[in-house]
């Protein structure tokens, strides 16, 4: 079994820090940090090779879903249940504007490649895209409207979650749809997989699209005809937000399962390469390196794990 | 001499000399009598107004600064004079608080503090005198197994005193002093010393005299003595509540948190008993039912109200490690003095020791003892008859009767009965009165056989429940969630959808009975409550009875019974299509409700059939057929779509893309859903987030395909008006003040009448514009079907230069050719009151307004599109409208100077709008403001 020897199997760190389940667990760009966010409204920084807590930001009201770091590490971006998009300062711990105008919980939140632009998932039937540049220091903008310069509403449900790519906004909704807005087209393109779509990941060749679905199933897709590749079955998701993934070399796709475990299915033929006991409850969230082969995992039970091999 | 020394402060002892001295004396002389004037600064007293020395006090008890705020005087402070000589030795003098109290503050003092003087000190002689006395008389009185001195009498009891007996309903209290310590230890020391006395005085035979040696002995003592009584008196007697907390004294950290107190109290004593922490359940005691979906740990503020997202759908999981975490709690109470008092040290307090064996002894009784066939179930009689019908008497094996037809009814109606009890046995023996087959029900041919038959079941099917029930009794210890308890109570859950109840009745083979009689009628209930909201024959009342009860046939599954076919409906033919109609309705609302659940997650209940859809022969095939189309593309996932999709310009530069529709229109909305553009539902789409009002004009329009591109211009907010609300007008001004050259007189006061005259317009403009994009009619310029729009748009767009230059002319004629050009246009939009009012006036001037303002528009809707093509030239044909609405402004000034019954009407046309509208205007105008911004910033960019 080489295969699982490549995984990483081996629990190499625990971070512990958060009082309460753990939303969202994200590296950095270049893998040397990570940032959690969970139910306690923090979002915490993390050094998971070493295992050290490095800062913790406060200032959400409500749970914290979902971070992204922008490519240069310096600002981040997090949401959650307080309805708005929080832009912060890495370093100084400060929000430096909150983006209002969602009119429900935020789901996820990321950053374009430029780090020009936020785009956030929300409750709402909506996807917001948010301009970080304009009215360039002033802290927190009050007037939310002004920055709010695109609204996709075409989705029929909570939109769950958002992908980037240099020129496509990937949006995957409760409404059964993974829909992809190509700017340089003007096209939308929407792929109805029949479930609600928890969770959706881009392949690192940027052709595929991996899809979470509420029926336990995670769907991998070809963007370009919207065709339904592998299916990938074992895990559990049914009615809890869990995360999916590919490793960075795109053999293997990672699913979180609400009991616990995570399990590691190879990319071509769907078997399920490997599977282990991360957690004791519900994993919400998995994140792969960009380049090692090391995992972040965290739970409900208020710990983030880093796996290796 | 004397005049300079006023002026300076000396410091050092000056040599003195023989006149100064004299003068001082002068000096001095004078001041005590009142001659001299001022005073240098040293010498001047500050008085209170007792006339004493104070100075710089700032609270009542201000220390007196004396000289420069050092010292009483130039000379300091004055030693207490000390004398002490052989014969009459100083003693030892102790301080008293009165030493520091002035004369006033010590009389004070005397009026609240109470001292006994020894005279009447109840503690002292008499008290001792007396329990002497008493003493001696009982000695006298009982003769003592031990010789020599008593030891009970050196016990002797201390009667309560009647001085204690005042001084407790006085409000003293066991513990506390009474008055200053060295009086009552005074005091104390008599009582001890005739205590002593009394004692030495057995052995030494000796009453008055050997006491006041005794006495003169115990004055040695005197310190150590005291400090004994300072420290009794400053100890509590009892001490209830010992201190173990590290808080400061008297800080109570519950003081607004009561509902922690008894968590920690309850943690507390669950320590103390098991020696381990439980974790805070604060579900029932803090916020009430609501809470225990919250997550444990994090409230939310009290300002805000807990919501559907508050819900923790975590919960179920317990978090074993979140405490109130309080720090300030030492390691270990040491509430373990009081036990070790029981359990370790015997010999705590001085005298005592602890009992080997105690009198007292807790009667123990034990719990009763439980049966060993008990089973802690509660058996219920009734429903289930099953179990308690006695089984001793086995009906007789009787062999089956020689009709296979009636056998089988036979076996299936006892299958049934025994599943459903007893009564429905009854209940169809009552419904089958006539009926010849069910003869048997009423001992009948093959009565022995049921009853075998029957008997048989039972047999069978308590043995199933019992086993069923063994495996259902766990461990017991589980949580009772809803479910096992509507199972243990023989609930059955509510099906989610019929098609699932539908699936699971027709798998369950041949007889699929309702397992009890309830059931199955809240079970037809359900379906009659389905069947009643959807009346798809309503025209024919009595073929929607018998779709009903189609309805409720196939939907219990249940025997058909005889009278099933009580409606006689004239020919076979007749009844087979009027079968096939309820067979097609019956799937098609079936299909509908599938939908429903699929799309309940969506929160738009589709309720097509509720709607108002009847159903005919013919006309049921259309819905099924959108239900089918519906089935079938489930069957195809993953389905692609594709739709024309704009960015906003802005999203592109952010991208760092090219704008794909860069100068082109904007492409209509699409419309979201096929469903949604199929069924009107005009109130779920409103319902929708985003902007509500457009969305809803779109989709009542027929469904457009998504692909063709339809140019439809949505209308579009006067960006200028706006412009000039928002920004501030003072740079336009400047630049269309050499414009308007012609005109000006006076700047200021031109600049002013402007500045009046847009605010006027503003509003009617606004007004106007807010009208039109809720749909309502605008008099004048009728808001085209937006089919034609564009080409008109278009026209404009193409041929724009002649079109301004046609406008700029035309704006400088008067208002009354405008009228008469453009009347016939809005003439029949008029209620004929207003025009039988001031017929002309006020037509004219509407007109003229309504006109202006949707030509600006239209300029403006072009410069826009110009703007797109051509972000150079925006500048200066932004500028080019200013001006032209300046014009405009002016000219509608004019005319408003000139008849006041114009602006009247017009100011009525206006109201008109606002009462119109007026719920959704506030929205709308929201709407407008923000898009107005984003207009802006879109043009600053």
């Amino acid at each position: 079994m080489s295969a699982t020897t490549e995984l990483p199997t081996k629990e190499a760190n625990l971070l512990k820090g958060h009082e309460g389940a753990v939303l969202a667990a994200r590296f950095n760009g270049d893998g040397n940090y990570a940032l959690t966010c969970g139910k306690d409204r923090t979002i915490r920084l993390w050094n998971p090779h070493r295992g050290i807590l490095i800062k913790t930001y406060k200032s959400h009201g409500r749970e914290v879903r979902d971070v992204h770091v922008t490519s240069d590490n310096a600002k981040f971006c997090s949401c959650g249940g307080d309805r708005q998009v929080y832009y912060w300062d890495v370093s100084t711990g400060r929000v430096i504007r909150k983006f209002r105008g969602h009119d429900g919980e935020v789901n996820a939140v990321k950053f374009n490649d430029s780090s020009a632009v936020v785009v956030s998932a929300g409750f709402d039937r909506s996807l917001r895209v948010w301009d970080c540049r304009s009215h360039s220091v002033e802290p927190v903008q009050v007037f939310a409207p002004f920055l709010r310069f695109t609204i996709i509403d075409t989705f029929l449900d909570t939109v769950m979650s958002v992908v980037l790519t240099k020129t496509e906004i990937i949006g995957g909704s409760v409404d059964g749809t993974v829909r992809t807005f190509d700017i340089r087209m003007g096209r939308e393109m929407s792929d109805n997989l029949g479930q609600p779509v928890n969770c959706i990941s881009i392949s690192n060749d940027g052709n595929c699209v991996l899809a979470g679905c509420l029926d336990s199933t995670l769907r991998l897709l070809d963007r370009t005809t919207g065709e339904l590749l592998q299916v990938y079955k074992g895990h559990i998701s049914k009615s809890f937000k869990t995360d999916c993934c590919l490793t960075n070399s795109d053999a293997h796709v990672i699913g979180g399962s609400e009991d616990g475990m995570v399990y590691f299915w190879d990319l071509v033929d769907a078997k399920v390469v490997s599977k282990f006991r991360a957690h004791d409850l519900v994993v919400t969230s998995v994140s792969y390196h960009p380049k090692e082969d090391c995992m972040l995992t965290s739970s409900v039970d208020g710990t983030v794990r880093v796996w290796k091999k | 001499m004397g005049l300079d020394e006023d002026d300076f402060v000396f410091h050092g002892t000056p040599i003195e000399r023989e006149d100064e001295i004299a003068s001082r004396k002068k000096k001095a002389v004078a001041g005590a009598s009142g001659t001299l004037k001022t005073l240098p600064a040293w010498k001047q007293e500050v008085t209170d107004e007792e006339g004493r020395r104070r100075f710089h006090g700032a609270f009542t008890g201000g220390y007196s600064a004396g000289y420069y705020n050092t010292v009483g005087s130039k000379e300091g402070w004055a030693p207490q004079s000390f004398t002490s000589s052989r014969k009459n030795r100083a003693g030892a003098r102790q301080q008293s608080i009165s030493d520091f109290l002035d004369e006033d503050e010590k009389a004070e003092m005397e009026g609240q503090s109470l001292a006994a003087s020894s005279q009447f000190d109840t503690f002292g002689f008499t008290a001792a005198e007396h329990s002497r006395k008493q003493a001696e008389k009982e000695q006298h009185e009982r003769p003592s197994a031990i010789p020599g001195p008593v030891h009970d009498e050196l016990i002797a009891p201390a009667p309560e005193s009647i001085g204690v007996k005042l001084l407790l309903k006085m409000g003293w209290r066991r513990g506390h002093s009474i008055k200053d310590v060295r009086a009552s230890s005074d005091a104390r020391r008599e009582a001890r010393k005739a205590f002593l006395a009394f004692s030495a005085d057995e052995n030494t035979k000796e009453s008055s005299d050997s006491l006041v040696l005794e006495t003169e002995a115990e004055t040695s003592l005197g310190p150590q003595f005291s400090e004994d009584i300072k420290f009794s008196e400053t100890t509590p007697v009892y001490v209830l509540n010992p201190k173990l907390d590290l808080h400061g004294l008297g800080y109570d950290p519950f003081k607004h948190a009561p509902e922690f107190r008894e968590n920690k109290r309850s943690r507390l004593s669950a320590s103390k008993e098991a020696g381990y922490r439980k974790p805070l359940s604060m579900k029932e005691s803090l916020f009430g039912p609501k809470s225990g979906k919250m997550a444990p740990g994090f409230g939310i503020g009290a300002l805000e109200e807990l919501d559907v997202e508050d819900e923790d759908v975590y919960a179920g999981y317990d978090f074993d490690q979140t405490y109130v975490i309080e720090d300030e709690q030492p390691a270990r109470p040491s509430n373990d003095n009081r036990l070790r008092l029981t359990s370790k040290e015997h010999n705590v307090l001085p005298g005592f020791g602890a009992a080997s064996n105690s009198d007292y002894s807790v009667e123990r009784f034990d719990p009763p003892k439980i049966p060993k066939d008990f089973v802690a179930r509660h058996k219920f009689s009734g429903p289930r008859e099953t179990e308690t019908k006695p089984t001793a008497s086995t009906p007789p094996d009787v062999p089956p009767p020689e009709d296979k037809n009636l056998k089988l009814l036979i076996d299936g109606f006892a299958t049934f009965v025994s599943r459903c009890g007893k009564l429905y046995e009854d209940l169809s023996r009552e419904k089958n009165e006539s009926n010849q087959l069910f003869d048997f029900l009423r001992g009948g041919s093959g009565h022995d056989y049921y009853a075998r038959r029957l008997w048989e079941e039972q047999q069978k099917r308590s043995g199933q429940s019992n086993l069923q029930l063994d495996v259902k009794v766990p461990p017991s210890v589980q949580k009772m969630t809803a479910e096992t308890r509507g199972s243990l109570l023989g609930e059955r859950p509510l099906q989610k959808s019929l098609k699932e109840t539908e699936t699971s009745s027709s798998s369950g083979g041949s007889f699929q009975f309702p397992t009890n009689l309830s059931d199955t009628f809240t079970k037809s209930a359900s379906s009659q409550e389905a069947a009643d909201a959807i009346k798809p024959f309503k025209e024919d009342l009595a073929k929607q009875e018998r779709f009903e009860q189609f309805l409720k046939e196939k939907y219990k599954g249940g025997l058909r019974s005889s009278d099933s076919n009580r409606f006689n409906i004239v020919s076979e033919s007749a009844r087979a299509q009027e079968r096939l109609d309820f067979e097609a309705a019956a799937e098609a609302i079936e299909k509908g409700k599938a939908y429903k659940e699929v799309r309940r997650a969506t929160e738009r209940p589709i309720d097509f059939l509720a709607g108002g859809l009847q159903f005919t022969s013919g006309g049921t095939e259309q819905i099924k057929d959108t239900g089918v189309v519906d089935m079938k593309t489930s069957k195809t996932y993953p389905k692609r779509e594709e739709f024309q999709w704009r960015p906003a310009p802005l999203l592109c530069k952010r991208f760092d893309l090219p704008d794909p529709f860069m100068g082109k229109p904007a492409a209509a909305p699409r419309a979201r859903n096929k469903m949604d553009s199929l069924l009107f539902l005009p109130d779920t789409v409103k319902a929708a987030s985003g902007s509500g009002a457009r969305q809803v004009s779109d989709l009542q329009e027929p469904e457009k395909e998504p692909e063709v591109e339809v140019e439809v211009e949505n209308v579009e907010r006067p960006v200028d008006l706006y412009k000039a609300i928002f920004s501030d007008d003072s740079e336009d001004d400047e630049e269309q003040q050499p414009m308007n050259g012609k005109i000006q007189d006076g700047q200021e006061k031109k600049n002013e009448a402007a500045a009046t005259t847009l605010n006027r317009l503003i509003a009617g403009d606004f007004l106007e514009s807010l009208g039109k994009e809720l749909g309502f009619e605008v008099p004048s310029d009728a808001p085209y079907p937006e089919g034609t729009k564009p080409m008109e748009a278009e026209n404009k767009a193409k041929g724009k230069p002649d079109a301004s230059s046609e406008r700029r002319p035309g704006l400088k004629e008067k208002p009354e050719e405008k009228t008469s050009s453009l009347k016939p246009v809005s003439e029949e939009e008029k209620s004929t009151q207003k025009r039988e009012k001031s017929p002309r006036n006020w037509s004219g001037g509407n007109d003229l307004y309504s006109s202006e303002s949707s030509g600006d528009e239209r300029r403006r809707k072009r410069s826009k599109k110009d703007r797109h093509r051509n972000y150079d030239s925006e500048s200066d044909s932004s500028s080019d409208y200013h001006k032209r609405d300046k014009h405009s402004s002016r000219s509608r000034r004019k005319q408003r100077e000139s008849s006041r019954e114009k602006r009247s009407g017009h100011k009525k046309h206006s109201k008109h709008y606002k009462t119109k509208d007026s719920s959704s205007s506030r929205y709308s105008g929201d709407e407008e403001r923000k898009e107005s911004k984003r207009e802006k910033r879109r043009r600053r960019d």
